[in-house]
């Protein structure tokens, strides 16, 4: 009975303490510090990584959100800088010590939405949109090799394949070009309604050598692990 | 004396603050810089360790990483040497409250986040306001402890944490190996971090006989039978954290811990309940 009344004693100091803490709450912000910790383990990283690219991902609570030009804004004493998102929510990241002193904040350009940031490592689209499938196989191991540098649980995956992610008002197919079989087109897969149209380029057994030309330019090339 | 080793670990921490620089196994942060967390709570503890009788009193709040692996979490401090983001492992200093006639045991608090400093040191005897409780008890001195860390993560999620620290008990002597398993910080909520903890406690017969057991001499002079324990398993401890992120700037962090003292340190005379609760918040800044 005397530990009952203790337990309760203290669940009532959690509580007083949060709704203390809930009438605090008045910004719609995250800290820059928190995604500066996250985005510059890529930098240190010391493997291969000349065939990716790593971003900030601004995943919106409201779905649709980032058809509207929406802005990631970083506010600090010395430094103010608004980081246009593309399509997927993506923004290269400024590594500045100046905003990580400062312990400035991330916020968006539409005030109230509520969201979450992610570092995405992804494969580097190529301007002329043709890539050799070797190359897709190396950009894919440079990108499990980050992975398995940044969590032991990675190393039994193996790279399956890439997903090209297109944006949804082009056309989004790719062609698969082989030396010895001709050519094989290879059509987007549309999932729920609001995804984005992709093609998913699956590895072969073996020594597979081609290209993949895509019809447009994606959004992203997704390295897949299985 | 663990009041003034408190406020000399933090006023040593806030003045050097602004000097140096990092955080845990490979520096995440620039060069030069620093991450810190200030507060202050009040906590609910049992009196002393075994006992059914508790108290609430302010907590403050102290985490500090530099971008050269140094940092202060609490009453420990430390340095990571390792350069892998899946294992860390580097040198520890933690502080061992002492204990007098009137308990003993004021505790610093850090905040969970990428601390690697091992579970809260045990106070087998806080400070109270029952001074007839431990009189004719030896008076002990806070201790310095020094030693190591050692975590390895499965993955970004959950890790397996150990430390050893040696320097505790009356001639300083005593020993304490923690081992535990760790659910790290995972989004409850856009602002919101639960951190779960289990582990055991090892010590060496000096460090039980220091803080659990009692001396001829100090049997003839209090109410207590001798008592000579030995080494062993310690305590079980559960724990779980609330980290409510208010703002970049301000957070609220919450710390609930349940330990079972097991082994000899169980059958002391001094133990009078074997598990025990241990509750606080507080509202941090950081700088």
């Amino acid at each position: 009975m005397r530990s009952a009344r203790q337990f309760i004693a203290s669940l009532a100091l959690l509580l007083a303490a949060g709704s203390a803490g809930a009438q605090a709450h008045a910004e719609d912000a995250v800290s820059y510090r928190d995604a500066y910790r996250a985005m510059v383990q890529f930098e240190k990283y010391g493997g291969p990584k000349n065939l990716l690219v790593s971003q900030l991902q601004v995943l919106p609570k409201e779905r649709g959100a980032l058809a509207e030009g929406l802005q990631l804004l970083l506010s600090g004493r010395s430094t103010q800088l608004s980081l246009p998102l593309d399509l997927l929510g993506r923004t290269v990241f400024p590594l500045q010590k100046a905003a990580y002193d400062d312990n400035a904040a991330l916020s968006l350009s539409r005030k109230g939405l509520g969201f979450v940031l992610r570092p995405q490592v992804s494969i580097a689209v190529r301007p002329d949109g043709v890539y050799d499938v070797l190359e897709l196989r190396a950009g894919c191991a440079q990108a499990l090799g980050f992975a398995r540098y940044v969590d032991a649980s990675q190393r039994a995956r193996q790279c399956a394949g890439v997903r090209f992610v297109f944006p949804r008002k082009t056309e989004g197919g790719a062609r698969l070009r082989r030396p010895d079989s001709g050519e094989q087109v290879l059509a987007p897969v549309i999932g729920e309604p609001d995804d984005f149209p992709a093609v998913i380029y699956r590895f072969q057994a073996g020594a597979e050598r081609g290209q993949v030309a895509t019809f447009n330019a994606p959004l992203a090339i997704l390295p897949l692990f299985e | 004396m663990n009041k003034l080793l408190s406020f000399v670990l933090s006023a040593g921490s806030l003045a050097s603050g602004a000097a140096l620089a990092q955080t845990p196994a490979l520096n995440l942060m620039p060069d030069g810089s620093r991450d810190m967390y200030v507060g202050l709570g009040v906590q609910s503890a049992p009196r002393y360790e075994g006992t059914g009788s508790r108290k609430v009193s302010a907590l403050p709040v102290l985490q500090v990483e530099w971008s050269n692996g140094i940092f202060i979490s609490g009453m420990s401090a430390g340095m990571h040497l390792s350069s892998s983001p899946t294992v860390e492992y580097g040198l520890l200093l933690a502080i061992q409250p002492g204990r007098d006639e009137s308990g003993a045991g004021t505790d610093v608090d850090g905040i969970g986040l990428n601390a690697t400093a091992p579970p809260a040191p045990l106070t087998p005897f806080a400070r109270g306001e029952t001074p007839a409780r431990l009189a004719g008890m030896d008076e002990i001195g806070a201790r310095l402890q020094v030693g190591a860390f050692y975590n390895t993560y499965l993955n970004p999620q959950w890790r397996l944490t150990s430390s050893l620290l040696v320097g505790a008990g009356r001639e300083h002597d005593g020993a304490r190996l923690d081992l535990g398993v760790q659910r790290l910080a995972f989004a409850t909520g856009e602002r919101h971090r639960l951190s779960l903890t289990a582990g055991v406690g090892f010590v060496n017969r000096q460090f039980n006989e220091t803080y659990f057991g009692v001396t001829m001499a100090e049997a003839s002079r209090s109410r207590f039978q001798a008592y000579q324990p030995g080494g062993g398993l310690q305590d079980v401890h559960l724990g779980a954290r609330w980290n409510w992120t208010l703002s970049p700037s301000w957070m609220l962090t919450s710390n609930l811990q349940a330990k079972r003292l097991l082994g000899d340190a169980r059958k002391s005379p001094l133990t009078e309940r074997s598990t025990n609760l241990t509750v606080s918040t507080a509202i941090a800044y950081r700088f």
